[in-house]
């Protein structure tokens, strides 16, 4: 058995915080309400704390995988144990710890099945965390389902508009995908003829034909793809965000739909060059489509929770126009783009969802006049919109530039097409913080108490960590560049 | 010293000899129970203690070795877990309990037979012992429609005993030999002629019937729903274990011969789609896992057509794998179905409160059926599809992954039942007992830990695996 564990294993000890968390919580009364809710909140406080720490101990000099904690698993079927970090996942670590610690301040509110609620979300969290660090194919396939089953109970138990048909839709979308994703990894370690999961063992240039990979990219896209809301396989994720409760959809929007993304870059991009070359074109087609479709519907919704769903599609399209560049910038922007739209979708949903608590209704017409109502909780929506419109200043601006920059060089036509929507997204999300937030007071509402100091404190991290990262953006893009880089020049020409 | 091999065997002999005797004494359901359970128990000890030997009997034609060893082992766990379901048997009369545990016992004997058996005759006398005691044990239930179940397995039953029996005949009068050994040997040369071809597959039939593989599913519905629900857990599991072990015994003879790999091929798609397309409309739970079974043949069929190490080794993983998530779904049946009725999948409604760990169980079981990691039932479908993948079975693999995202459909609406509906009326809280409690847990963390730490497990099956080739 090899075993080759870093001083202290970081990266474990994330995942060992939510499974600890999650044992716990499944030992505490379920009337003791408070005291589960403060045990999460110490536990995936705990996971954040971790996720910082490694983010910033990341010696960005020295570059490649660090943190490196390997562990022969099953060995005839050459499964590792196998966690790492680089400059592509810790953004990406460092999202999960911030959605899911201002998810459970968000929730801190919730009445009824707290117990189970808080336990389902541990063990999505666990999933997510553990793919974006795992760097075996064969753990990754797993935490990608152990992240995707709990979004079932989640929604259909705790969510509102057709809850039980969100559900379900998103759960069967999810693994149809899983469904592609699985022959694919099987296939890879068998086709190799290297017979491991190990996936910096497989990304030897040569261990696989061109051929295979040209196939292959193409069972991973879409696989993961239909996790990444690309169009056309986007149709769960609006209907998923709407039904799911408040820090379901900061975690699904913010985080889970990253895992797609990510998945994407980590398997289909890594192991199969070849094919991601081939098959660009094609990617950067959907993605435009996506980013135009997305603020198209969005534009005819009346439902604020559908407008940022919506908003989404057309946000994680821009995700996957860096990716289909294939270029350096293009690749550090799309990941850069992860993590500032996780941050800023995260916040939108969870203001919304503190108006929706509190009002019962999210359809815009109802509103209207909101900001002399709760001034606070508008104002932290507004700022997520404006994010959202790519205003400098927010960490969206710098992602969204570096796209557009490299598009334009690659594609001209798809990019300047998807800038000029994007203009257009501007002007819709104006309009929905206008219609919202401004105009005559809806008398219904007038006597809701505005967000108080404990329920805005989610809010202000997220907001504190958008700002942060749009003025020194270089604390994130030097990060990702490490790992851009090194893997950029090893590309087969 | 050399019958101590057939410890197990000689153990359950005495096991039913024991009920035998109680049937014959004044009707009395706790003693019987208790019998039952302590030798069940100790027949668990017995089979384990067994697991090393190796030797072989009657002239070479029972053989013990660590793959019939394990699978020996599986089925006295599922003796011992069915008898666990049996603490208030109440859909059969109190009069009969003996005679059930009696025939279960029987059973299980003749099953254990089977598995060590290398001879096709042997072989023939195990199934029917096993098979005769099931044909008594489907209609003995009171009340219902267990008339109907009994005389639907029996006549299928014996029909294809008659075809495998021609089979045999066939390989009999192709290769001139009835052991398993010098058919090994014999056959590879001879499978393009059609009598040694269509003598194999009418052979396997037997079998096919045993594991519900279409076409031979037609008894699974009714018998599953008709049965009690004991004993259709006993077929669901015990069964089902010694049908895999014994395909897989038998397809090995056929070393690698594609003309019958692809006709398996066929049956195994045929089998899962039919069974998970037909499962998304049941309404009743059992008849919800008689399809299930339909589907599960199909998939523990792709272990055994890929003819290869890691296929056989899959295929003994599954086998364990496949016991333990059923028997956790039937013991969610018999514990909420507690007067012995069928059980409606909308009747799970509000389990989540009445039984916070019946309902988490089910779930786990459910998710493992369904292939969802990390359970035991993901990682015996990642196994079986590495194997399938290793012989280039890739369109294979990908039917087989859509057909376990289609029946997440019907297992997601078991799950759904449990923790979202809410009974019509305020149904009583169903208690456990400390020791049901206690084997709940285990059953639990064995799917979950099976699924997580494969690697022992895996091991023990690769080294089963290899005695058989």
């Amino acid at each position: 058995m090899n075993v080759e564990l870093a001083n202290f294993p970081y990266l474990s000890a994330i995942l060992l915080s939510c499974v600890v968390g999650l044992l716990v919580i499944l030992f505490i009364p379920r009337e003791r309400e408070t005291l589960v809710k403060g045990v999460s909140l110490v536990f995936s406080g705990i996971a954040l704390a971790l996720s910082i720490y490694v983010y910033c101990a990341y010696d960005r000099a020295h570059g490649g995988l660090q943190f490196v904690e390997k562990l022969s698993w099953v060995e005839p079927l050459g499964i590792h144990y196998f966690n790492g970090a680089d400059g592509f996942n810790l953004p990406l670590i460092l999202l999960t710890g911030i959605v899911h610690f201002t998810g459970v301040l968000t929730m801190w509110e919730l009445r009824g099945r707290v117990k189970e609620f808080f336990a389902f979300a541990f063990v999505l969290v666990l999933g997510v965390f553990g793919f974006f660090m795992s760097m075996d194919l064969f753990f990754l396939f797993v935490w990608y389902d152990v992240s995707l089953f709990p979004m079932y109970p989640l929604i259909a138990i705790w969510g509102t508009t057709r809850k039980e048909y969100g559900a379900l839709k998103l759960f069967l979308y999810l693994l149809a995908g899983s469904a592609l994703v699985l022959p694919g990894i099987v296939y890879l370690a068998v086709a190799s003829g290297l017979h491991t999961f190990d996936i910096v063992a497989l990304m030897q240039p040569g261990a696989l034909t061109p051929g295979q990979q040209r196939f292959a990219f193409v069972l991973f896209y879409l696989g993961f793809g239909i996790l990444a809301g690309v169009w056309p396989f986007h149709s769960w994720s609006p209907v998923g965000h709407v039904a799911a409760p408040t820090s379901v959809s900061m975690i699904h929007a913010g985080v889970l739909m990253k895992v797609g993304a990510f998945g994407i870059l980590r398997v289909a991009i890594f192991l199969c060059p070849i094919g991601w070359q081939y098959w660009a074109p094609v990617m950067a087609v959907l993605a435009t489509i996506g980013i135009v479709y997305g603020i198209f519907v969005g534009l005819r919704q009346t439902d604020l929770k559908y407008v940022v769903a919506y908003s989404s599609v057309s946000h994680m399209g821009i995700v996957g126009l860096g990716l289909s560049t294939v270029t350096a910038e293009g690749l550090n922007g799309a990941v850069f783009q992860m993590f500032a739209h996780g941050t800023m979708t995260a916040l939108l949903f969870s203001s919304l969802g503190y108006i929706y608590d509190k009002t019962h209704t999210k359809l815009i017409p109802d509103l209207g006049g909101m900001s002399r109502v709760m001034p606070v909780a508008s104002g932290y929506f507004i700022v997520a919109a404006l994010a959202a419109m790519g205003v400098p200043g927010f960490a969206s601006f710098w992602a969204e530039v570096t796209v557009f920059i490299s598009a334009l060089k690659v594609y001209p036509a798809l990019g300047s097409l998807a800038i000029c929507a994007l203009v257009l997204s501007a002007l819709y999300m104006l309009r929905v913080v206008q219609r919202t937030f401004y105009g005559p007071r809806n008398e219904r509402y007038a006597h809701l108490p505005d967000v108080s100091f404990s329920l805005g404190l989610p809010r202000m991290i997220l907001v504190a960590t958008m700002v942060l990262f749009g003025l020194f953006p270089r604390l994130m893009l030097d990060l990702i560049q490490t790992a851009v880089i090194p893997f950029m020049g090893g590309l087969p020409r | 010293m050399r019958w101590l091999i057939l410890g197990p065997e000689i153990y359950f002999l005495a096991v039913a000899a024991v009920f035998l005797i109680l049937s014959m004494t004044r009707p009395n359901g706790r003693r019987d129970f208790s019998a039952a359970l302590f030798l069940a128990g100790l027949g668990v000890a017995v089979t384990l203690a067994t697991v090393r030997l190796e030797g072989s009997l009657v002239y070479g034609a029972y053989r013990v070795d660590l793959f019939s060893q394990v699978f020996k082992g599986l089925l006295s766990m599922g003796f011992f877990l069915v008898v666990c379901l049996c603490s208030s048997l109440n859909g059969i009369e109190e009069a009969r309990h003996s005679e059930f545990y009696l025939l279960l016992a029987t059973c299980t004997l003749g099953m254990m037979l089977l598995v060590s058996s290398v001879e096709l005759l042997t072989l023939y006398v195990s199934l029917e012992l096993a098979s005769y005691s099931l044909y008594a044990l489907v209609p003995l239930r009171s009340g219902g429609q267990q008339m109907e179940a009994g005389i639907k397995y029996f006549l299928i039953g014996i029909a294809t005993s008659a075809l495998m029996l021609f089979g045999m005949a066939s390989l009999f009068a192709a290769t001139q030999t009835t052991l398993i050994v010098e058919l090994a040997l014999k056959l590879p040369g001879l499978l393009n002629t059609p009598m040694a071809f269509i003598g194999l597959l009418l052979t396997l039939c037997g079998f096919f019937f045993k594991l519900a593989l279409f076409p031979f599913h037609v008894w699974a519905p009714s018998v599953y729903q008709g049965a009690a629900n004991q004993v259709t857990a006993f077929l669901a599991t015990a069964t089902k274990v010694t049908a895999m072990a014994m395909l897989a015994r038998l397809v090995s003879m056929g070393n690698g011969n594609t003309s019958l790999a692809h006709v398996l091929i066929a049956l195994a798609i045929i089998s899962m789609t039919y069974g998970n397309l037909v499962a998304l409309v049941q309404k009743d739970f059992k008849r919800l896992l008689a399809y299930s079974a339909v589907a599960h043949a199909g998939y523990s069929l792709i272990g055994i057509l890929s003819m290869n190490p890691t296929g056989y080794a899959a295929t003994v993983f599954y086998a364990l794998a496949y016991l333990a998530m059923t028997f956790i779904c039937f013991w969610v049946v018999v514990k909420v179905a507690s007067d012995g009725r069928d059980l409606a999948i909308v009747q799970l409604a509000g389990l989540h409160r009445r039984s916070p760990l019946l309902a988490m169980a089910l779930m786990v079981g459910v998710f493992s059926l369904g292939g969802i990691p990390p359970t035991i039932g993901f990682t015996g479908k990642f196994l079986v599809f590495t194997a399938a993948m290793q012989r280039g079975y890739f369109l294979l693999v990908l039917i087989a992954m859509i057909n376990v995202a289609v029946s997440l459909y019907y297992y997601i609406q078991v799950v759904r039942a449990a923790f979202l509906l809410e009974p019509d009326e305020e149904l009583p809280a169903i208690h456990l007992s400390a020791p049901a409690t206690i084997l709940t847990v285990v059953m639990v963390v064995v799917i979950v830990v099976g699924g997580i730490f494969p690697r022992y497990l895996f091991q023990l099956a690769e080294a089963a695996a290899q005695a058989l080739l």
